[in-house]
């Protein structure tokens, strides 16, 4: 099977993500406050949906898009929510 | 030709990732690490959604990627001052 150029970037740029995800998540175990927790999640969130955008485009399915609106909204009214609640118990 | 140009963009867009997961792991200070995975990760995502819209290139979903867009680029600011109200408060 021949790969095309789009696939060969398709298959690297995994592999940064694959990266800068392990780095979110050591940051996620190792933080020392409980705000760096909330900005490795946020990132991570980022990180999914650049996942399944690039997904989308392996695998040319153009409905794959509205998931990565939904985890959009998840990720900012999860994000608001733990940092509210953090604000009202400190 | 349009392949090529997907292929810059998914590539560029992972690497913004990995240099925000990097600064996310390596600055010492809270709102520093803030910082790094504010900015970089909504401009990473704004890259993968134009080279999807190039990929795809059908109405409906140009519409949907001009709202993911704005929705990104409003929210990602509001996240991070509330991440900051926090860290302040503590």
């Amino acid at each position: 099977m021949e790969l095309t150029l789009l696939q060969i970037s398709i298959f690297i740029a995994f592999g940064l993500l694959l990266l800068a995800f392990v780095f979110a998540l050591l940051r996620l175990f190792r933080g020392p406050s409980s705000s760096d927790q909330i900005v490795a999640l946020d990132l991570i969130a980022s990180i999914v949906m650049g996942f399944i955008l690039l997904y989308s485009l392996l695998l040319e399915r153009e409905i794959y898009f509205d998931i990565a609106i939904i985890i959009a909204m998840i990720s900012f009214l999860g994000t608001i929510a733990i940092s509210i609640y953090l604000k009202r118990k400190s | 030709m349009k392949e090529i140009v997907i292929a810059i963009f998914i590539l560029l867009g992972s690497l913004f990732m990995l240099v925000s997961a990097i600064g996310l792991l390596r600055f010492r200070d809270t709102l520093s690490r803030l910082h790094a995975t504010t900015k970089a990760p909504s401009f990473a995502m704004l890259l993968f959604v134009l080279a999807v819209c190039i990929y795809f290139g059908s109405v409906m979903l140009i519409l949907k990627a001009v709202l993911l867009i704005l929705f990104i680029y409003l929210t990602a600011p509001l996240a991070a001052h509330s991440i900051s109200k926090v860290n302040q408060k503590q």
